[in-house]
């Protein structure tokens, strides 16, 4: 693939800050197929830092820097137009929609016959096969993690983010889960951002692992 | 839990079954008592044999298609226009600042009586009304009053916009209450983000995805409004033609006529007013059914931008109209109300005088009296008996059944117009000759419902602990309710009160009824006065109906804080 060399979000001398202090830094640049792990404490600012690169960032936060995706500046891109797909550890399924209808729902318009094959092979391909008609909500949450995880696949992002994907997941499932994600991210040669509380999940990644400070007490206090 | 015998315990054990009777005996004793005569039966009149004659009248009469079609159609698209500007400017303020200010600015118009919107709405729409004054001469050239037919218009025209502007806060209040819930309101922000995420423009986004799951919240609000609105008084009576007015308004007015005969044409009315509104229900739920199928391969269709910057900037320009319309209204009845020499095209009057306000004040003193009696009787039962069947229900620890938590709503689902009537047949035979307490009566079936609803949730919260630690200290069940709910609750009470207050200020219908049409509130002397020649002492008497409410409000917000402040 010719995309494969030039695929990549980078993350030029970010700065984030709240009401005047300092969150966070950060100077990065993920390349496709890649995972950039972002652990740390509770309230250290892992979510608003994927807030920001959807470009959903509360007014409450100030950000100073560049984001690049695929050597694009994107930092003022209003957030539907970034191609930046997300995967929370809810899976946050449409409940008026079948299974078929939440993915469909994320794929680019076209054929319908073409969509709905589409949708049916990658069914298949995570164990999900027959379960079109399905309710969202009469699945087991491991199957409902990978419909979500379709969802985000089929919408044909050009970078991912995942904020705890994993950790509703008991470990047996966890495990297959996070599996099939860093499979298909190197499938689809993605740039992946991934925030967790959990080492195992790190290794995994077999990426760059930053760790951010938790806040100093006396400011956080101030 | 184990509660003790007590005369407290057995007082609040059999409340729920006096607050079922309070509100079941006089809704079917009224049908029934609409039901005998509508199909014949009236000892009274001597006509005491079963027969369709009443139906037959009632068909006859001249305009009665008209009458139906203008209830019909007032109804239905006044509550369609009120739920699509609700969903319009939620899907256009969905994450901006904006829709917290357009709740704060449409929030007090919930409690202004349908009286006296309807009246603040005529004083702009007339011909020599404040809009037509605000685009003349300079625009028009007219000066003398335009020959239009606002209000009162065949057409149903200005009925529709008073419903509207009445039910929009309503729906908007209720949408954003959900929006609010924080299980429901956090999910749908964050699947509102996931579309965002995957392309969605911000309002395709809304109409995609949270529109579907909301809409399910919305829908008793919805049918309910419609219900009401199918039959309500006061607007079609002050803003509606009378030739022929809307089928409730006929209803009312053949029920009061010194024509006894009418009544059996009446209740045969009030039948068929039953059907428009079940019919009306039913037409609703189809275009429901119809809009899902038709959408289902829209919403997953791939598509994702609708011209939204179009559909905002319609959005934006309807609020400004509709909020325009609303403080124009407010301003043009405060002129009125002093208004002295006011000639034509002039936008404000020649002089301001006080004059209106102080010989409306000096005649309003009786029907002042009335109101204030009624209500606050009305308001500190329904208060009581809520309290207790909520503690009923705390005692039991369970929720009142289903049924009953329905049937606490049963007057408000039913048109009143339906059911009044034959309530003032059933006090004929009880001999009830109390006129107060007839009235106070029939507001109880329309405030308790409310102050049911508004207190259920704060009681319900109550943390049940405090009371096991009580009891476990061997506090009586009576004093832990005096003495430790109430005060904890004190806030929640004092805002309920207020809605009952304001709910038994704006009840026209059944004081009219009720009152046998002796008992003279602010609310039954405004819509007297709307139609009739002083324009500005109706003035007087609406804002008085916005003044009371918004006075007890205050005083329910405020006094917590005082209250609380002297404790230091
Ligand atoms: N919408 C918001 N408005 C204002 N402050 C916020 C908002 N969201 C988060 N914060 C604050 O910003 C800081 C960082 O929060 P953030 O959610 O990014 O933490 P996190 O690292 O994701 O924590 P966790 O591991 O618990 O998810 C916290 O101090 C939090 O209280
Ligand atoms: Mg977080």
């Amino acid at each position: 693939m010719k995309s494969q060399s030039m695929s990549s979000l980078k993350i030029d001398n970010l700065q984030l800050s709240q009401q005047g202090k300092l969150l966070l830094s950060l100077n990065e640049e993920v390349k496709g197929g890649e995972v950039l792990t972002i652990m740390g404490p509770s309230g250290s600012g892992k979510s608003t830092l994927l807030n920001w690169l959807v470009g959903m960032l509360p007014s409450d936060f100030y950000a100073n820097g560049e984001l690049y995706l695929n050597q694009q500046i994107i930092t003022n891109t209003a957030s539907h137009l970034r191609n930046i797909g997300l995967l929370y550890q809810d899976p946050l399924l449409f409940p008026h929609l079948t299974v078929e209808g939440n993915i469909a729902f994320a794929m680019p318009k076209g054929d319908k016959k073409t969509r709905k094959d589409e949708i049916s092979e990658a069914l298949n391909q995570v164990g999900l096969a027959g379960m079109e008609k399905r309710c969202p909500q009469n699945l087991s949450g491991g199957q409902q993690a990978r419909v979500a995880l379709l969802r985000v696949l089929l919408s044909k992002p050009k970078a991912i983010l995942l904020d705890e994907p994993f950790s509703k997941l008991d470990s047996q499932l966890r495990q297959e889960t996070r599996q099939l994600v860093f499979e298909q991210i190197q499938r689809y040669s993605l740039p992946a951002v991934m925030v967790t509380h959990d080492e195992s999940d790190a290794i995994a990644a077999q990426g760059k692992v930053i760790t951010l400070d938790a806040l100093p007490l006396n400011q956080a206090a101030s | 839990m184990i509660v003790a015998n007590t005369l407290f315990t057995r007082l609040v054990r059999n409340s729920p079954y006096l607050l079922i009777a309070l509100l079941v005996v006089p809704v079917l004793g009224g049908l029934l008592g609409v039901l005998l005569p509508a199909f014949g039966w009236f000892p009274a009149l001597g006509a005491n044999e079963f027969g369709l004659f009443g139906f037959v009248q009632l068909f006859n009469t001249p305009g009665i298609e008209r009458m139906v079609l203008l209830s019909f159609g007032t109804s239905l698209i006044s509550t369609l226009l009120a739920f699509v500007i609700t969903v319009l400017i939620l899907a256009s303020y969905f994450n901006s600042p904006w829709l917290k200010r357009i709740q704060r600015l449409l929030g007090p118009i919930l409690v202004i009586p349908h009286a006296a919107a309807a009246i603040a709405i005529g004083f702009l729409i007339t011909p020599s009304g404040f809009l037509s004054r605000l685009i003349s001469p300079w625009l028009t050239g007219w000066d003398i009053p335009p020959d239009w037919l606002f209000p009162h218009d065949p057409y149903g025209l200005s009925i529709i916009l008073g419903l509207t502007l009445k039910e929009l806060p309503f729906l908007l209040l209720i949408a954003l209450g959900v929006l609010a819930q924080p299980e429901i309101g956090k999910t749908l922000k964050a699947q509102h983000k996931v579309a965002s995420s995957l392309g969605y423009c911000p309002m395709t986004g809304f109409f995609k995805v949270i529109l579907p799951s909301l809409y399910g919240y919305m829908r008793l609000p919805i049918l309910a409004v419609l219900a009401y609105s199918s039959a309500s008084v006061e607007i079609p009576l002050i803003l509606g033609s009378n030739t022929p007015p809307t089928l409730a308004v006929a209803i009312m007015q053949w029920f009061n006529d010194v024509d006894l005969s009418l009544r059996i044409k009446a209740s045969s009315g009030a039948i068929l007013q039953i059907l428009i509104t079940l019919s009306l229900l039913g037409s609703w739920c189809l275009l429901e059914l119809l809009v899902k199928k038709c959408s289902t391969s829209f919403l997953v269709n791939g598509e994702r931008e609708y011209g939204g910057m179009l559909i905002q900037r319609v959005t934006h320009l309807i609020t400004t109209v509709m909020l325009s319309v609303i403080g124009l209204a407010l301003v043009a009845m405060v002129l009125w109300s002093f208004a002295g020499f006011w000639s034509f095209p002039d936008l404000l009057p020649q002089q301001l005088v006080t004059l209106h306000w102080s010989s409306a004040l000096l005649q309003m003193q009786t029907p002042l009296f009335n109101t204030l009696v009624i209500a606050i009787s009305t308001t500190l039962i329904a208060i009581a008996l809520t309290l207790f069947v909520l503690e009923a229900e705390q005692q039991n620890t369970k929720t009142i059944s289903a049924i009953s938590g329905f049937i606490i709503y049963l007057p408000l689902l039913i048109p009143s117009i339906a059911f009044l009537f034959g309530l003032v047949w059933l006090f004929e035979q009880v001999n009830s000759q109390h006129a107060y307490i007839n009235v106070v009566f029939s507001h109880l079936l329309f405030v308790l419902p409310y102050v049911f609803l508004s207190l259920a949730n704060s009681y319900r919260r109550l943390d049940p602990r405090f009371s096991t630690v009580a009891a476990s200290l061997g506090v009586q069940p009576s004093k832990i309710f005096w003495q430790l709910k109430l005060p904890l609750l004190l806030s929640p009470i004092l805002i309920a009160s207020a809605l009952g207050l304001a709910i038994s200020f704006s009840q026209y219908l059944p004081t009219l009824l009720s009152g046998a049409g002796r008992i003279n509130t602010i609310t039954t002397e405004a819509v007297t006065l709307a139609n009739g020649a002083s324009r500005r002492t109706s003035a007087v008497y609406a804002l008085m109906q916005m003044l009371l409410p918004a006075l007890f409000f205050i005083l329910a917000w405020a006094a917590p804080k005082l209250f609380f402040r002297n404790r230091g």
